[in-house]
């Protein structure tokens, strides 16, 4: 980071500008970075999410705009902003205007915590994963606050039962946490990516020791997303849309952004807490075995692991989709039991095993 | 017992097994059929716009008997001109099909003695004027020229 500091400094004195210029924008950047990758990976992903499914079910997708449909969302982008913005009377407006807002900006925030690379991760705490899991329910408080506002009774049900699952769901993925986090006995996610290097290539990946605890993650992420088939505060047959039924045109476009920068962002979590987050899975990277200039390949190793962590993330958010095509809505009860019958239990076991794991095997 | 106890690994297995079937559907072929540019292969009985059966001089079959008008079960439909020629034939002067109340059935194919109606494979029929689902005489003749070519050009009507 500080490497990458001095380079900006040095570009700003090439065209005469103050040093104290470079000082106070310099932190800026990464936000800038971040915004513009973020907004472009999930334009990204509704398209993706839309044609996976599209071949899961035997269909086309959408290809009607640009080469494969691939500026579909861009369209859809335009006319969601073109829209009306609506606020139904008897909504609360300060609340009403806020909740997409509440939504949005906490997905922003720990995007910026995710290690892209052993020297890119634009914030970095000793304890990123714990603040990484606070903010990460925030969104549902955005949530919260779009059912209660809107004035309708879908919205407030829908957004009961996002809370209600988010609570019960938080709880097996804060132990799975744990889990990992005893086994890299770090709470910083660049440590904790670092603890997985071993000598074999992907051999000390944490979803080895911890295969149940990555089971009950992908399962508790699902839920928390909000996704098929934890989809009940969106369940259309009961709810029309859920806690955005009254909303419309940016406003919902926050929502919908909302959702799937967090479906981008716990997938790349996982990867990062699973499946070695940068790291390559050949013990090597490629561009330190094909590129021979020493400075070109030390930057290209960086572009390299960003390249790493995005190919897990989107396989992680392909096994997604995959269970989105193929498992039917669960009940209420059900949701619930599950949550606190089977997950909760079960991730205790794996703490118990990650432990006498720790302490037995992998401290030797 | 020991087969109550094993239910939750065989529902593992039963819904790893799911998600596999659902995955083996990316490598199939998609059964989209892209409409306006792609359409499906229609069925030799298929029963489209109609069209008057032309002779290879030129005249045409129907003799104006009117039984089509008599079995077509929608009321007012066909509308035929009756006229005589020198000789005593029977011709139709005007022959209009009201497309708008035809409800397709081929009845009046089938009935007619002298098989002078048929049915072409059109089928793209909307228009924006009701006045223009109203076929006479020419446009019915042209049909069946139409027809035994094969392609037709739909822009012009």
């Amino acid at each position: 980071m500080e490497y990458l500091y001095f380079l900006y400094i040095e570009l700003l004195h090439k065209y005469n500008l103050p040093e104290f210029i470079g000082m106070t924008t310099f932190p800026l950047l990464p936000f800038c970075v971040v915004a513009v990758a973020l907004i472009l990976v999930v334009l990204f992903l509704v398209l993706m999410e839309r044609k996976v499914l599209a071949f899961f079910t035997q269909r086309k997708g959408p290809n009607r705009v640009g080469p494969w449909g691939l500026f579909q969302t861009i369209a859809d982008a335009i006319k969601l902003l073109c829209k009306e913005n609506i606020t139904p009377t008897g909504a609360e407006k300060f609340m009403f205007n806020l909740a997409p807002l509440l939504a949005f900006v906490p997905v922003m925030v720990i995007w910026g915590l995710i290690p892209f690379s052993s020297e890119f991760d634009f914030m970095s705490y000793s304890v990123s994963a714990l603040l990484f899991m606070t903010i990460a329910s925030i969104p549902i408080l955005g949530i919260l606050l779009a059912g209660y506002a809107s004035n309708n009774k879908y919205s407030l049900i829908g957004s009961f039962r996002a809370v209600a699952q988010a609570i019960s769901y938080e709880l097996p993925l804060v132990f799975v946490l744990v889990s990992v986090v005893v086994l890299a006995s770090s709470l910083n996610l660049r440590q904790i990516v670092l603890a997985q290097i071993s000598v074999y290539p992907f051999c000390g990946w944490f979803i080895f020791p911890a295969f149940l605890g990555f089971l009950i993650f992908f399962i508790c992420a699902t839920a928390e997303l909000n996704r098929c088939p934890f989809d009940l505060p969106e369940a259309e047959s009961e709810l029309v849309s859920g806690y955005n039924t009254e909303y419309s045109g940016m406003k919902f476009a926050f929502f919908f952004l909302a959702e799937y920068a967090m479906m981008f962002i716990m997938c790349a979590f996982m990867a990062t807490l699973f499946l070695g987050g940068f790291l390559s899975p050949f013990g090597f990277y490629l561009s330190e075995k094909f590129i021979n200039n020493t400075f070109w390949a030390q930057i290209s190793v960086y572009f390299e692991q960003v390249f790493w962590l995005f190919l897990k993330t989107f396989f992680l958010i392909f096994c997604m989709m995959l269970v989105r095509a193929t498992l039917p809505r669960l009940k209420s009860n059900q949701l619930m039991g599950f949550a606190w019958k089977v997950l909760l239990p079960l991730s205790f076991l794996n703490l118990f095993f990650i432990c006498c794991y720790k302490y037995f095997i992998y401290a030797k | 017992m020991i087969k109550k106890s094993l239910k939750p690994f065989r529902d593992i297995i039963a819904l790893a097994l799911g998600h596999l079937t659902v995955f083996k559907h990316v490598f199939k072929k998609p059964v989209t059929l892209e409409y306006p540019e792609k359409k499906l292969p229609l069925n030799d009985k298929f029963r489209g716009e109609h069209a008057l059966v032309v002779d290879n001089e030129g005249n045409l079959l129907c003799t104006a008997c009117g039984t089509c008008q008599r079995v077509c079960p929608s009321f007012g439909t066909i509308e035929i001109e009756k006229e005589k020629t020198e000789d005593g034939k029977f011709y139709p002067k005007n022959y209009t099909i009201d497309l708008s109340k035809c409800i397709f059935c081929g009845n009046c194919v089938q009935y007619c003695p002298f098989g002078a109606i048929t049915m072409t494979k059109e089928y793209e029929l909307a228009d924006e004027k009701k006045s223009a689902l109203k076929l006479d005489i020419n446009t019915l003749k042209k049909n069946y020229s139409d027809s035994i070519i094969g392609e037709r050009d739909t822009s012009k009507r």
